[in-house]
């Protein structure tokens, strides 16, 4: 797919970082080592809810380790993730905790010269715990005389005392939701629960701090934030931001645990500032899986709706259990109520939703930010309504989602924007003829051991979480940009790359817009002390927002270079334009129709050096005032196995409205791995509890905790994607996100495949072979009874 | 203290000798006694295939594998799958043109697998891919660019 607009956007390239990544060279966090460098570990809790009685380190500094204990660290209370405003941040952890509130929270951290010594001083420290009642599902954590595991958070400078275990609520209200279940001419009810899923990125998460002669620290670290966590550290350690320098070091896939800033992060900068000395820390699996997982839900959803299928009325209410720490279930709410009212125009509505600690692994954003979740519920509801009115799902979904000119708040209700660019019913249509939907048939009349269904699944992220006004939620990236010598291109910016292609399509964006080809453009190597403040590579952000600071600074860039040509082949700046030579690896500056007036950007760059002119160069803070949606629809066809309960994915299509499509290929591989995961959500993943010790089930094994492999996802004949045409007024050459949205509506989609398959609602993600053949069976002895 | 004995290795073509403990892990050696870092440690316990490396020809996880246990052997790691001119493998050609690379953690175990499985069968199906990668865990691209890749070496 190429764009006759364009010169690069839209051209299928290599990736610049692709060639480290093939032959081993890309270094992530825990490849990084340092001359003197020490080793850490951390001891964690066996115990999920307890108080720490006494800890002795004599053992393990007799060993010659470094040892940090609560005592020894900072006491100010802060939230891991400084993406909303302080004001609506709630602190509620500290580096070492005061009291231990799930299982594999770290009490007591050391440092040694080797991993096996840093293991032996481990073992010889002396920890002594006092078991307290713990309590694991959310229901239970709310009711009178359950185990409390805080007595009182901070939430921006107030202290705010914590009952029932509920770290925080939020309502949103519109029109009047009782009258408008009354004008219905049908009412729907159901409940929907979804997993507490790991994000399973690849990398072992890691740290490595080194103490600096000025009383500073250098910090690499797995993160999605290098300002962020420099900030945090900064607050938590009393040191000047000047010199608190964290270098961007590639990630190894993150789906969102690295928002926040990793509780290791502060743990190891601990130990370096005792040490004095570089130290190191790489978690396990097993702690990884104690340290994050998506946020669960648990949703209540109502729909009135007309015998047409016009929607009058939806009601949806969600206790969501955070486990142990409130890392962002605030937004998080308000995100979930912005995903329900944002899907299906609403004339009458209530979202309710509450959040409750318990006593397990903290849960945080995992790919969709309650989306998915929400989405599985709404989905599966418009088939349900579907079905009972006898209208076509497609059909039901074309005629009530929130699409051109309408307004929307995906973010929740203090980020409002219209939407300008929607590709919803053009990829229901065309997903609709490429999967066969004529196929699909009543499930009434399909027999047999194994079973085929198709469904459908809507729905969208938001491009960022950009606004008119400020809001709750900081949002806005810097980028410089700067023309060498011999014409090729500096960009510099401290957004992240999670893998998908960032800032691939950042650097095509430049070259686009300079003239220069693709491979004279070079992303910089970037940290806090040399970049301007970019708040995270999150909320599928990336392309919209960080893309679109480096097109206004290649655009400022831009004004510079023809100023600057102007002067040398005297021609008016306005009357210029630029072009790549690709074969003489170059750009140019020209004037259409005069080739005598023709100069290499090259030329322009050092004859401005030698003059003394100055460099060609620009920075650029941009806040983007919209956070566009960019909708995706999935077509998912499942094989269900009545005999076993096993479902197997068999064909899908993934289609996406990203406005323009920047790299093509990696926007692609977005859908693909987002399908997977989406598929992974709706049958295979969650991590459960031993109810009696609080440990994970899994036991923070991947050997347990079970994802998809190249085995089981469906053949590349039966797997197919595509983009929407369509153009994004507010977006950077058109564009819009991808990341996120890519997982949103899968869960849903085979949900419904499954229904079609074998007519049973299953509302309870993971759909597990143990709950299909429940279904089937209860199902099975409700028709003979009813017979 | 543990005693330390020395293992002959050859790593990429060249003669090394490290000096081990017993119980040192073959990943750990690659990584902090050679600095080859492009051999991943993700998991720890063989569960995800991103630490494989070839071992006289056939891959293994060297999470769990001993240095000591593969004295004498032949090793080849991501560093050494590209021409000592820098030249890439046509895999890694191939993973580089299909998008078969997100974030890179797991391509280096990836690659090494696709290696061994063209080096017995030039022409795999794509049935046979899916098979010989089922042990190797991608948490981004949901597999599909990476098959694709792998056929496309087929001849």
């Amino acid at each position: 797919m190429n764009d006759d607009r364009f010169d690069v956007i839209g051209r299928v390239t290599r990736r610049q970082d692709g060639h480290a990544m093939v032959t081993g060279r890309q270094l992530y966090s825990s490849d990084i080592s340092l001359p003197n460098m020490l080793q850490a570990r951390v001891l964690r809790s066996p115990y999920p809810h307890a108080r720490i009685a006494a800890i002795d380190t004599s053992g393990a500094e007799r060993l010659g380790a470094v040892c940090v204990t609560p005592e020894d660290v900072p006491r100010v209370k802060y939230n891991e993730r400084q993406v909303s405003v302080p004001a609506k941040t709630y602190r509620d952890r500290t580096v070492l905790p005061d009291k231990i509130r799930h299982v594999g929270q770290g009490v007591v951290a050391v440092a040694a010269r080797t991993e096996a010594l840093a293991d032996k001083a481990l073992d010889a420290l002396d920890v002594g715990f006092e078991s307290l009642p713990a309590v694991f599902d959310p229901h239970e954590a709310m009711r009178d005389g359950a185990p409390q595991l805080h007595d009182a958070v901070m939430l921006g400078e107030t202290v705010l005392p914590i009952e029932r275990n509920i770290a925080c609520s939020r309502e949103a209200v519109e029109g009047d939701v009782a009258r408008g279940l009354e004008e219905a001419d049908l009412v729907v009810e159901n409940e929907f629960t979804t997993g507490r899923a790991y994000h399973g990125q690849l990398e072992s998460k890691a740290v490595v701090c080194r103490p600096e002669a000025d009383g500073g620290i250098t910090v690499w670290a797995t993160t999605q934030s290098i300002h962020n966590t420099r900030q945090l550290l900064g607050i938590l350690f009393d040191i000047p931001l000047s010199k608190i320098n964290v270098q961007r070091v590639p990630i190894g896939g993150s789906f969102g645990s690295s928002i926040q800033m990793n509780s290791s992060v502060a743990i190891c900068v601990a130990l370096a500032l005792k040490a004095q000395k570089p130290v190191k820390l790489v978690l396990t699996r097993e702690e990884d899986m104690y340290d994050h997982c998506k946020y669960p839900s648990n949703i209540h959803l109502t729909y009135g709706v007309k015998r047409d299928g016009t929607l009058t009325a939806g009601h949806l209410k969600t206790v969501v259990d955070i486990g142990g720490h409130n890392i962002q279930a605030y937004p998080l709410l308000g995100c979930m109520a912005g995903w329900f009212v944002s899907l299906y125009r609403l004339p009458h509505l209530k979202f309710e939703g509450t959040a409750v600690y318990t006593n397990k692994a903290p849960a945080c954003a995992m790919q969709g930010y309650g989306n998915p979740q929400v989405t599985f519920a709404v989905e599966s509801m418009m088939d349900t309504i579907a079905e009972a009115l006898d209208i076509d799902p497609i059909d039901l979904r074309l005629k009530n989602y929130v699409g051109l000119g309408e307004t929307f708040w995906g973010q929740g209700p203090t980020v409002r924007s219209v939407i300008r660019s929607c590709g919803v019913e053009e990829m229901l249509l065309k997903g609709r003829a490429m999967v066969g939907w004529e196929r699909r048939g009543s499930p009434a009349r399909k027999t047999g051991r194994f079973r085929r269904g198709i469904g459908v699944g809507r729905g969208f992220h938001t491009s960022g979480t950009g606004a008119p006004t400020p809001g709750e939620v900081i949002d806005y990236s810097t980028a410089m940009v700067k023309i060498n010598e011999d014409g090729s291109v500096d960009c510099l910016t401290a957004l992240m790359c999670h893998g998908g292609g960032t800032l691939e399509a950042g650097a095509k964006m430049v070259a686009e817009e300079l003239g220069v080809p693709l491979d004279r453009v070079g992303i910089s190597p970037s940290n806090t002390r040399s970049t301007g403040y970019d708040v995270c590579t999150h909320a599928t952000r990336g392309v919209y927002c960080g893309g679109a600071s480096l097109l206004r600074a290649a655009q400022d860039v831009k004004k510079i270079l023809l100023d600057f040509a102007s002067r040398i082949i005297d021609v008016n700046p306005e009357a210029l334009k630029v072009q790549p030579d690709t074969s003489r690896g170059q750009g140019f500056v020209f004037l259409p129709g005069a080739p005598a007036k023709r100069i290499s950007v090259a030329e322009v760059a050092k004859t401005a050096q030698i003059k003394g002119w100055g460099s060609i160069i620009a920075v650029v803070s941009h806040r983007q005032v919209n956070c566009p949606p960019c909708f995706v629809v999935n077509f998912v066809e499942v094989e269900v196995d009545t005999a076993t309960g096993q479902i197997r994915p068999v064909r899908a299509v993934a289609a996406v409205d990203a406005g323009t499509v920047i790299n093509p290929d990696l926007a692609a591989g977005q859908l693909e791995g987002g399908l997977c995961r989406g598929i992974g959500l709706a049958l295979l993943e969650d991590t459960t509890y031993k109810p009696d010790s609080g440990e994970l089930t899994c036991g923070g094994y991947l050997t347990d905790y079970k994802i998809y492999t190249a085995q089981d996802m469906p053949s590349l004949e039966d797997l197919s994607t595509f983009f929407a045409d369509t153009y994004e007024p507010s977006g950077p050459f058109g564009a819009k996100g991808v990341g996120e949205a890519a997982n949103n509506a899968t869960a849903g989609a085979v949900a419904n495949a499954i229904y079609n398959a074998v007519g049973v609602r299953l509302t309870e993600a993971p759909i597990t072979p143990e709950r299909v053949l429940s279904a089937l069976t209860r199902e099975a002895e409700q028709l003979q009874q009813g017979r | 203290m543990m005693t330390k004995r020395r293992v002959t290795l050859t790593v990429n073509g060249e003669h090394v000798e490290p000096l081990v403990e017993a119980n040192a892990l073959l990943v750990n050696v690659l990584r902090e006694e050679l600095q080859l870092t492009g051999t991943k440690y993700c998991c720890g316990t063989g569960q995800c295939g991103g630490c494989t490396v070839l071992v006289n020809g056939e891959p293994i996880l060297s999470c769990l594998t001993l240095a000591a246990a593969v004295d004498g052997a032949d090793i080849v790691t991501i560093e050494g799958v590209a021409e000592p001119d820098g030249s890439l493998d046509p895999i890694q050609e191939a993973f580089l043109d299909h998008g078969a690379v997100q974030c890179g953690f797991c391509t280096p175990g990836m690659i090494l697998m696709a290696k061994d499985l063209l080096a017995h069968d030039p022409s795999p199906s794509e049935e046979q891919i899916r098979e010989h990668l089922r042990g190797n865990l991608c948490r981004c691209t949901g597999y599909h660019r990476i098959v694709k890749a792998i056929g496309s070496c087929g001849q």
